[in-house]
């Protein structure tokens, strides 16, 4: 293996003594998961102009139990930065160990959480406190992922730890860190990931990096509160402040944001963030230095399995610009756009530049280009208003900005054969050989294009629209593309593909719809060619899913059921004290007849059953809109709940993940937390984890508290396509479910306002014939017999869809 | 637990800045952290006093807002390097030497925000 030689200076990268700007998006492997999906997502980021991919390493993933590491079938990681070696990507290695990332526990393994002389990341709250036993098996996972990322020449940077501080900021645990990383052979440079953009841990690394998340309240309208870009306005300074010889690198740059449980659900947000946001973000970071971005996401996912912590819900969409289903979206077709200019002209090398200016609403910021030896001047208006905003520029310039737009102007910019005095018709790309160059502008009837020698263009145009020029320098053409044009043309090498859904960097072509391709290099000009798609267009119809069968699956809450193979709770009964982390828990006991009433806090979805009838069902889900609500209730229990000198007890509780560690600790218990009978009776629970459905072959009851519903359906696999498949739960009657394709639990839903009822049937897991089991998990109070509830099931509507299927053309 | 480290908040106090006014005391806060609301006022603790937000006053460019005004309906926005003055009414707590301050105020993303700083005073 080549090693790659990376250093840096203060504007940017150096790799094997190039100057290289970073166009990073971050994608979770764990999410989206198998190599077939990896390269899915990698090619459609290379053909967006990305050329690097983030991946944060996820230990919880990989670690089941203590000393066990799966990186083997759907976790085996060396496939994944394959796929990413191979589409062409550099990688951004982020093993923790602790990840945050919205993952259960942060990223820390389950059985780690329970080890009493463990404090996860030497913090208690915000207190520093060192933990040698951590460390030691913080080791222990560096020592399994490490020598898996040094197999790869493509990683150019790694981070340890994530957005961490603590109080008093002792240097120890991320100096270690970092050593360990070193001693495990890591070169390329280290860096962190400073949530709070204070300068926090620059000492202790090579690279100082930040986080900006400027959006982070959906209820917010950032269009109107355009002070929440404060930070980014400013963020030059403060990376000088930090760390004068290193490159600006935002480690996280915002390209969505995730949706909670009682939040606005993923379509609003991604309304209100539109294309527009991204576009700021990276072009204002552009204006302030920034050389290394990474959008955070650039590809959403799926919390299939246990994978979400308490906040999140199936969908981590992210509003990213390619979906979870693997599908772009406008801000994708923005960050192609602004990732296919840095393409264009080198901006590893910029310096700011004084620019008299001022207007309300204005953000103005010049930079001189010591690369292109011209100057590129930055516009952003966010004045709040439906109209376009005018603004003079000191040279009389007039220029008209739509709300909450952002431009890159360039300024005495020497092309081949004419120099552009300014432009604020946008540029797409350039493609350019020795003696010419083609620069594709995107149409814009408020813009104009100043040439040195006085003439001016308007940027009012039709597609494809050329203007020719020539000096002794070389020949230029200008080529018009309008918005919807350009979202729909490929920067491939040297040639532009236009007209395409996508073009993957191998040259397929995806269409969703019969087109025409038009294809431009330097040497051929245009040339087009013709594209038929053939075949229904109904094929793609969703279509009611036939339920085949209908039964009851808990057997545990039966009143004979035997549960004397269960483990029995030795001391607490919250999950990791009894080392069961899956969602789903039972807890069974006897208790005497002269009780009262029982006291109980269980986290976070749990029912009570007596003697195979629900006594209580309940969501203590705490994280309402920050509001405390009380978690711990009591019960009374009437003789007739308790009929027998000895009653069966039984409580299912639900986990919705452990907390992600950001302002929480990650090992806040989970499971029943506290029961307790008044009068007080000793009680011995014994426990078992999964649903009976996962757990064995044997499963009916005749309780009707559980029900799964089955349903059959096929999928046409066609390797010249790609498709994406969903389950809908938009007409569904039931309050709670839990989705399991062929075997394999791909969602949890929850009726909420907002929140997720479309599901995706992650590829993965997908086969020719597919088995779909959804498993009921409702309240006594709508159930009258069994046999009703049974029937009334029958009249269940599940809606299997295909979200979008493209025929690739190679 | 804050969000936000302790030793980050504290930077938020402008140090010296606490002061004896005729019908109470003031003191200065500058936004050093980033750009954000405050949606709330719920209590400022100087030594062994406290003052709930009916007594305690905001004043951030030129505008004046009672402590019961704000709220997550009607935050205040307080914008990176901006300052703001509070102003508590009717209490006489400043010591010479050692004082102690608290202030507990919202932010719509973080939850209650909490800032405990200690600032000397000589007469």
């Amino acid at each position: 293996m080549k090693e790659m030689k990376i250093s840096f200076d203060k504007y940017s990268l150096i790799i094997d003594g190039r100057r290289v700007f970073i166009r990073s998006g971050a994608f979770h492997y764990f999410r989206t998961p198998g190599e077939k999906m990896a390269k899915d997502r990698f090619l459609k980021m290379k053909a967006g102009g990305y050329n690097a991919v983030d991946i944060y390493f996820n230990w919880n993933y990989h670690s089941a139990r203590e000393g066990e590491y799966d990186f083997s079938g759907i976790k085996d990681v060396r496939k994944v930065l394959k796929a990413a070696k191979d589409a062409g990507l550099y990688v951004i290695a982020r093993p923790g160990p602790f990840i945050n990332a919205e993952v259960n526990a942060g990223g820390l393994p389950f059985w780690l959480l329970r080890k009493g002389d463990v404090i996860p990341r030497n913090r208690i709250g915000t207190s520093y406190k060192y933990s040698p036993v951590y460390m030691k098996y913080v080791a222990q996972w560096y020592d399994n992922i490490i020598p898996i990322i040094n197999e790869f020449d493509n990683v150019i940077l790694f981070q340890i730890e994530n957005e961490y501080a603590t109080d008093t900021m002792e240097e120890e645990y991320m100096r270690e860190l970092y050593k360990m990383a070193r001693d495990r052979g890591v070169t390329c440079p280290i860096f962190h990931n400073d949530a709070y953009f204070a300068g926090l841990w620059a000492d202790c690394v090579d690279i100082y990096a930040l986080d900006l998340y400027p959006y982070i309240n959906p209820n917010q309208n950032w269009k109107k509160d355009n002070f929440c870009f404060d930070t980014l306005d400013n963020v030059e300074d403060i990376f000088r402040g930090a760390k004068e010889d290193s490159p600006p690198f935002i480690a996280e740059m915002q390209a969505g944001w995730f949706d909670k449980w009682d939040g606005q659900g993923y379509k609003h947000m991604r309304e209100a963030l539109g294309f527009e946001h991204i576009n700021i973000m990276t072009k204002t970071a552009l204006s302030q230095g920034v050389t290394l971005f990474n959008h955070y996401m650039a590809a959403g996912g799926t919390n299939w399995a246990d994978l979400a912590c308490d906040e999140v819900y199936t969908s981590y969409e992210f509003c990213s610009p390619i979906d979870e289903f693997g599908i772009m979206q406008d801000n994708y077709f923005k960050a192609k756009e602004i990732n296919y200019f840095l393409e264009s002209f080198d901006f590893t090398k910029t310096e700011p530049k004084d620019f008299d200016f001022y207007q309300d609403n204005i953000y103005v910021k010049m930079r001189h280009d010591l690369n292109n030896n011209c100057d590129w001047l930055f516009i952003r208006n966010m004045t709040d208003s439906s109209e376009n905003t005018s603004l003079v520029l000191p040279d009389g310039k007039n220029i008209s900005l739509s709300p909450c737009d952002m431009k890159i102007c360039p300024v005495n910019l020497k092309l081949k054969g004419c120099e552009i005095e300014f432009s604020d018709v946008e540029i797409f790309a350039r493609l350019q050989n020795e003696i010419e160059d083609a620069v594709f502008f995107i149409a814009d009837k408020n813009a104009n294009i100043y040439l040195k020698d006085g003439t001016i263009i308007t940027g009012d145009k039709s597609d494809y629209e050329h203007i020719s020029f020539e000096s002794e320098s070389g020949k230029t053409q200008f080529v018009f593309l309008t918005k919807k044009l350009a979202d729909r043309s490929w920067l491939l090498g040297d040639r532009i593909i236009f007209n395409a859904d996508y073009v993957l960097p191998n040259g397929a072509i995806a269409l969703e719809n019969s087109s025409e391709i038009a294809y431009f290099d330097l040497k051929n000009k245009f040339a087009k060619k013709t594209y038929i798609i053939r075949g229904e267009k109904s094929s793609t119809d969703p279509v009611l899913a036939d339920i085949a069968n209908i039964e009851f699956c808990s057997p545990e809450i039966d009143p004979d059921y035997d549960y004397s193979g269960w483990e029995k709770v030795k001391d607490k009964t919250d999950s990791l004290s009894c080392s069961l982390y899956d969602e789903f828990v039972w807890y069974k006991a006897q208790i005497p007849k002269a009780i009262d009433s029982f006291t109980i806090n269980a986290r976070h979805l749990f029912a009570v059953y007596i003697n195979g009838k629900e006594v209580l069902n309940r969501n203590s889900y705490k994280i309402e809109q920050l509001q405390d609500i009380p978690e711990t209730i009591s019960v009374y229990l009437s003789d007739k709940m308790l009929d027998k000198p000895n009653n069966e007890l039984t409580i299912l509780v639900q986990n919705l993940g452990f907390d992600k560690g950001f302002s929480g600790d990650t090992n806040n218990p989970r499971g029943l937390v506290l029961f307790q009978t008044t009068p007080e009776v000793p009680i011995e629970f014994k426990v078992c984890e999964k649903l009976s459905i996962e757990r064995s072959k044997k499963y009916e009851s005749e309780n009707p508290y559980l029900t799964k519903i089955t349903s059959y359906f096929d999928v046409n696999f066609d390797n010249n396509a790609f498709f994406a498949k969903y389950v809908s739960f938009k007409d569904f009657n039931y309050k709670r479910a839990t989705i399991f394709l062929n075997g394999v639990k791909i969602g949890r839903y929850i009726k909420r306002a907002h929140v997720q009822d479309k599901f995706y049937l992650i590829n993965e897991f997908l086969k020719p014939h597919n088995k779909l089991d959804v498993v009921i998990w409702e309240k006594d109070r709508n159930i009258k017999t069994p046999w009703d509830f049974k029937s009334d099931i029958k009249n269940v509507k599940i809606i299997i869809g295909t979200q979008k299927l493209y025929k690739l053309f190679k | 637990m804050a969000v936000v480290p302790e030793f980050l908040i504290k930077r938020i106090y402008q140090k010296g800045s606490l002061k004896k006014l005729e019908d109470g005391v003031s003191l200065v806060l500058k936004n050093v952290l980033g750009p954000g609301l405050i949606s709330g006022f719920n209590f400022v603790k100087i030594n062994d006093v406290l003052f709930e937000p009916k007594d305690v006053k905001f004043v951030t460019n030129g505008v004046e807002y009672s402590g019961t005004e704000v709220s997550e309906a009607n935050p205040v926005v307080f914008r990176l390097g901006q300052i703001g003055t509070l102003i508590m009414k009717g209490k006489d707590c400043i010591v010479e030497g050692l004082n102690k301050i608290t202030i507990e105020a919202m932010n719509p993303e973080a939850g209650k925000v909490q800032l405990s700083v200690d600032d000397m005073k000589m007469f």
